[in-house]
Order: structure tokens, then C-alpha cells, then sequence
């Protein structure tokens, strides 16, 4: 497929869909009744994108320049706005702890679902047990599963302090909310353990590997280690790609962990950018501001993206 | 394969089921003690089972309206995005100008991080007049959430044969009874995953409800469930009840339909 589409690199359609317009009925050019019909159909669906994503967008472009406090006319300021963002330690702080959401999504969260993908893919007794049983958070709310884990590092009745207590490692007891060094990592605990979804992406595609390549592979004497290694990840890498993105997704959409968590806090060590521009907008009604924290979200959108599809056309070369 | 692989491997699935399953287990048997007996055994069983915390729980917190909300929203979302994306999927079989520039438009925020978009789309609710409404919330979902519902259908109406829609034209079947008679009823199965993945998406999202609303008008089960914290600082089994029952809508039908939603959730991404 090699559609050029505005705003999506053609890669990700070819990612997300190959099979799209492999089946599109060749017919001779509609009537001109047709055609009308045929706009008639794509109505409400331009309608909603138009309004709700291609809209905004646009206007998130244009009044991120202003100064604006959600009545009258936005006052043209220029990029006054991204100098008063990068000269905000808030701002920094949120952009750094994203990366560092991002870091950590790709270097630990990602390997983990693999590893566990791996294991389950070689149907163990009870495998599909396990399967549903380590995808059920994913169809929990971010909210609730926040909430359990707001109590599971609570300083005094917590699990997580309790369990220690009971162990006897009182000492290693610790205020994990409330403790700037620590309040980053407790918010991205949850994320990281839950690797439910992504085992689900990668068994999907590991089921579509002719089984004859193992069995080649353990006529050769290959180990199972060494099987994994050389013949599922490689011919996963494209779910590996898929799953980069939706880590770079989740992290540029970071809000209800810290939010419900921590706050952010202590002295925003744990902020994201997400709950920056909620801050600018709801507590402190600095519209043009948010806009402003907005376009660059999508700035880091677009290009850690553009990075990912480099790297994925890199290695299938 | 060797006896160390195969502990390691039970390792893996071990610590993992029971990083998954364990909070979750000791969130439900704290949620039925006493506050004292939280502290005194965290990890036994409740000495008595205090069901009480629940009816304490839901008699503080409205959440039957919290409920009627989030399910509000959710269909009506669910069920804008599947009409327009069956249109819009038939729409696009038939090629013209600008086809695929359309389908690319349609798809373009699929990897948007729409929290950027939040201060646009707050004021646009507010000019619409349905800010603190299940009507404007709804409609929002079924705008940015539409990117995602669309690839699933229109993935499922394209593995559909040609021939099948060249023959009911030659049987004399027009544009619209095309659509309605053969494209659309056999594309349900597509439109049923979407539904899934859609309304468990929309019933679970907390940023854009937030902003949104302000009361019970229109305020969701995840807008809610933030204020037991604040509500009961001084006695967490009420807190924990309070979590156990926002927890409990999406679980119970998991419990029911695992492999049918494990299947939908990942549909949009890998086919």
C-alpha cells in the first residue's frame, strides 16, 4: 500500500492495516449519482473527524501564538508563549518525566511482554487461563487500578509496606508517594506490570509463524532460548514496532497514574505533560499556554513516531 | 527442553499472575474489614465479613447516576462510531478521487495524542452549549475514539468478496440496498468487535470526562471514584469498597466474554 496520507507517515497504515485496500472491487468510475451518494455516506464520519481531531488540531496550532484567558479576542504574542513554557522548571520537569515514561516503556515495560509472550506461546498446561487471567487489567480503568495502587504504596497500610514488614524488612519501609525520589517510579509501576496488552499483540503475531520453522530449528539441535532468539523475535519485529508506538502513545497520554497517585507531586517529580496542560488550563486558566504545552506534545508525538518507523525500516532492510 | 528452562518459564507466568492478581485480592478482603483489623492483619482473611462498607459506600456516592452517565456516553459514542463507520467503509469500496486522501484524513488521529487537544475541545463543548452534558461528552468520544473504531470495520467490510455486491447489483439492488442488505449486516461481526473494544474504551476514560462536567448531570463512574479518596481519609475499607465497586461493571463482563473482549481490544492493531 502506498497511500500518502496527510498526518500519518504511510508506514503506519501499512502497520496498522496491510490488508486495507487489498480487496477494494475494481468497478469503472461511479456516475455522477453515485458520487453523490457516495459523499452522502462519508458524511458523518468527516464530520466527527473534522470536528473532534482535525478541528482542534488546527486551532491548537493557531492560538498556541496568543495570549488568552477563554473570553475576548486571543491577543497575538508570537512564541512568547513557548519561551515562558521552556524557561518553566514545571514545564522541563514534565517533558523529562514523559521521556522518562518512554524510556521506560520501551527498555522494561516492552521486553517484559515479550518475555512473558514467549513463555505463554509455548502453551504451558493452563496457558489460556493465564492469558485471560494477564490481560484483565487491561480492561480495568486506569482510575480504579491507580486507586488500588495509591493504597498498595500507602506509607501505613499499604501492601507493598506491610509485606515488607512481615518479611522482616522493616527498614526498607519508605513513604513511596510522598518522596520525590521515589513518586516517578511508583506512578509507572502499575504500567509497567500490567504487560497484558502487549502479550496479547505479540502472541498474535508469533501464531502466525509456520510451526515447520521450529521444528527445523530443533532438528539443528537449536535450544528453545536460541529458538526465540533467532527465529520469533526477528519475525515479530513489526509487532515490536506496533507496540513502540502505543508505549509513545501511553506515555504522551500519561494523566491518570500521577494524577490520582501523587498529583504530580512531591514538587512535581512526578508531573506529565499531560497533567501540565490540565494544570494551565483548569487551575490556572492559562489557555493560550496549555495550547502552547499542547503543540509541543505534538511535536514529541510526531517525531519520537518518525523515529520509530526509522528504526523499523532499518532493520527490515 | 531442560528442567532449569522449565522453572524459569513457570517463574515468568508466577510472578506475574501474581503481580496481577494478588493487589487486586487483597484490595477485595481488605474491603470487607475494619479499619483496626486493616492495620492488625493485612494479609488474613476479614475476622468478619463487614458488608456494610459497601451499602455505606454506595449510599454516600450516587452511583447509579454516575453509572447512567458513563453508560450514556459510552453507547452513544459506541453507536455513532459504528454507523459512521459502516458508511464510511462502504463509501470508500468504490474508488474516486480523492479516496485514499480520504481514508487517510479519516484515520489521521489514530496516533494523535489527543490530551493535546484538550483546551480546544474544551472550549468547542462550551460554544456548543453541552459542556456538563452526557450529550457533549458522548460526542466527543465518538470523535476521538472514531479513528480507531473505523480501522476495525473497515479492515472486517474489506475481507468481504467482490462478488458478492457485483451480483446484487446485477439482480438490480441500488447503491443504498446494497449497503443496507449485504454490506452492512455482513460486516456485524467487525462492527460487534468494535462495539466491545469502544464501550469499554469510552466507560474508561477519566481525562476528558474530568473536564468536561461538573456534577451528577453528567459527571462518570471514573470522575467519581476519585473522590472517595478525599471522602474517606479517615476510614479506607469504605475507600476500598468504593474502588471494588468501580471495578466491578467492567470485570463482571469480563468474567463473561474474556476471549471475545482479549480479541476485540486488539483488533484495531494487528490483523
Amino acid at each position: 500500500m502506498t497511500t500518502t496520507t496527510p498526518g500519518i507517515p504511510p508506514a503506519v497504515a501499512t502497520v496498522a492495516a496491510p490488508t486495507a485496500t487489498a480487496l477494494v472491487p475494481r468497478r469503472r468510475p461511479s456516475r455522477g449519482g453515485n458520487r453523490f451518494a457516495i459523499l452522502l455516506y462519508l458524511l458523518p464520519a468527516l464530520a466527527l473527524v473534522t470536528l473532534f481531531l482535525a478541528g482542534p488540531t488546527v486551532v491548537v496550532l493557531g492560538l498556541s501564538g496568543t495570549k488568552w484567558a477563554g473570553i475576548g479576542t486571543p491577543e497575538w504574542i508570537g512564541i512568547d508563549n513557548y519561551t515562558r513554557l521552556f524557561s518553566d522548571p514545571a514545564f522541563l520537569k514534565a517533558i523529562g518525566n514523559t521521556l522518562a515514561w518512554v524510556a521506560v516503556g520501551v527498555l522494561i515495560h516492552t521486553p517484559l511482554c515479550i518475555l512473558v509472550a514467549l513463555v505463554i506461546a509455548r502453551r504451558p498446561r493452563g496457558w489460556k487461563v493465564f492469558r485471560t487471567v494477564l490481560f484483565l487489567p487491561n480492561i480495568i480503568s486506569a482510575t480504579s487500578l491507580a486507586l488500588l495502587w495509591y493504597f498498595v504504596f500507602h506509607v501505613s497500610l499499604g501492601l507493598l509496606n506491610s509485606a515488607l514488614k512481615l518479611v522482616g524488612l522493616e527498614s526498607l519501609t519508605h513513604n513511596w508517594l510522598f518522596d520525590p525520589t521515589t513518586a516517578l517510579g511508583v506512578t509507572m509501576t502499575p504500567w509497567v506490570v500490567y504487560i497484558g496488552f502487549g502479550m496479547v499483540l505479540f502472541l498474535t503475531q508469533i501464531s502466525t509463524i509456520p510451526q515447520e520453522f521450529y521444528e527445523a530449528a530443533q532438528l539443528d539441535g537449536a535450544s528453545t532460548l536460541r529458538q526465540d532468539w533467532s527465529i520469533t523475535i526477528p519475525l515479530i519485529r513489526r509487532a515490536i514496532a506496533l507496540q513502540v508506538l502505543f508505549v509513545v502513545g501511553y506515555a504522551l497520554r500519561s494523566f491518570e497514574y500521577p494524577f490520582i497517585m501523587t498529583s504530580g507531586g512531591p514538587a512535581d517529580s512526578s508531573i506529565t505533560l499531560s497533567l501540565y496542560i490540565y494544570r494551565q488550563m483548569l487551575t490556572a486558566n492559562q489557555y493560550g499556554l496549555a495550547m502552547a504545552a499542547g503543540v509541543v506534545t505534538l511535536a514529541i508525538g510526531i517525531v519520537l513516531t518518525a523515529a520509530t518507523f526509522w528504526v523499523l525500516r532499518r532493520t527490515e532492510r | 527442553m531442560s528442567a532449569a528452562g522449565k522453572t524459569f518459564r513457570w517463574i515468568v507466568i508466577g510472578v506475574f499472575t501474581a503481580i496481577t492478581l494478588l493487589p487486586l485480592l487483597w484490595l477485595v478482603l481488605s474491603s470487607f474489614k475494619t479499619q483496626a483489623e486493616v492495620f492488625a492483619n493485612p494479609f488474613g482473611l476479614p475476622s468478619e465479613w463487614h458488608f456494610d462498607n459497601y451499602s455505606a459506600a454506595l449510599t454516600a456516592h450516587p452511583m447509579h447516576l454516575y453509572l447512567r452517565n458513563s453508560l450514556g456516553a459510552a453507547v452513544l459514542a459506541t453507536l455513532l462510531i459504528v454507523v459512521a463507520s459502516l458508511m464510511a467503509s462502504y463509501a470508500l469500496l468504490h474508488r474516486f478521487r480523492l479516496s485514499k486522501a480520504t481514508f487517510g484524513f479519516l484515520l489521521f488521529g489514530i496516533l494523535l495524542p489527543v490530551n493535546a487537544l484538550m483546551t480546544p475541545i474544551f472550549f468547542l463543548v462550551n460554544m456548543m452549549g453541552l459542556y456538563n452534558s452526557v450529550l457533549g461528552l458522548g460526542l466527543v468520544y465518538a470523535g476521538l475514539f472514531f479513528p480507531l473504531g473505523f480501522l476495525i470495520v473497515k479492515t472486517y467490510m474489506d475481507t468481504t468478496p467482490t462478488e458478492i455486491f457485483e451480483a446484487a447489483r446485477i439482480d438490480g439492488a441500488g447503491f443504498h440496498s446494497v449497503f443496507l442488505r449485504i454490506a452492512a449486516p455482513l460486516a456485524s461481526p467487525g462492527a460487534i468487535t468494535a462495539a466491545i473494544f469502544l464501550m469499554i474504551t469510552a466507560f474508561n476514560e477519566l481525562l476528558f470526562a474530568a473536564i468536561l462536567t461538573k456534577d451528577t448531570a453528567a459527571q462518570t463512574v471514573q470522575v467519581g471514584v476519585r473522590y472517595f479518596l478525599t471522602t474517606y481519609a479517615a476510614n479506607y475499607p469504605l475507600a476500598f469498597a468504593a474502588t471494588v465497586i468501580g471495578m466491578a461493571p467492567t470485570v463482571v463482563i469480563y468474567i463473561i466474554l474474556s476471549d471475545r473482549i482479549v480479541a476485540a481490544m486488539t483488533a484495531g492493531s494487528l490483523k
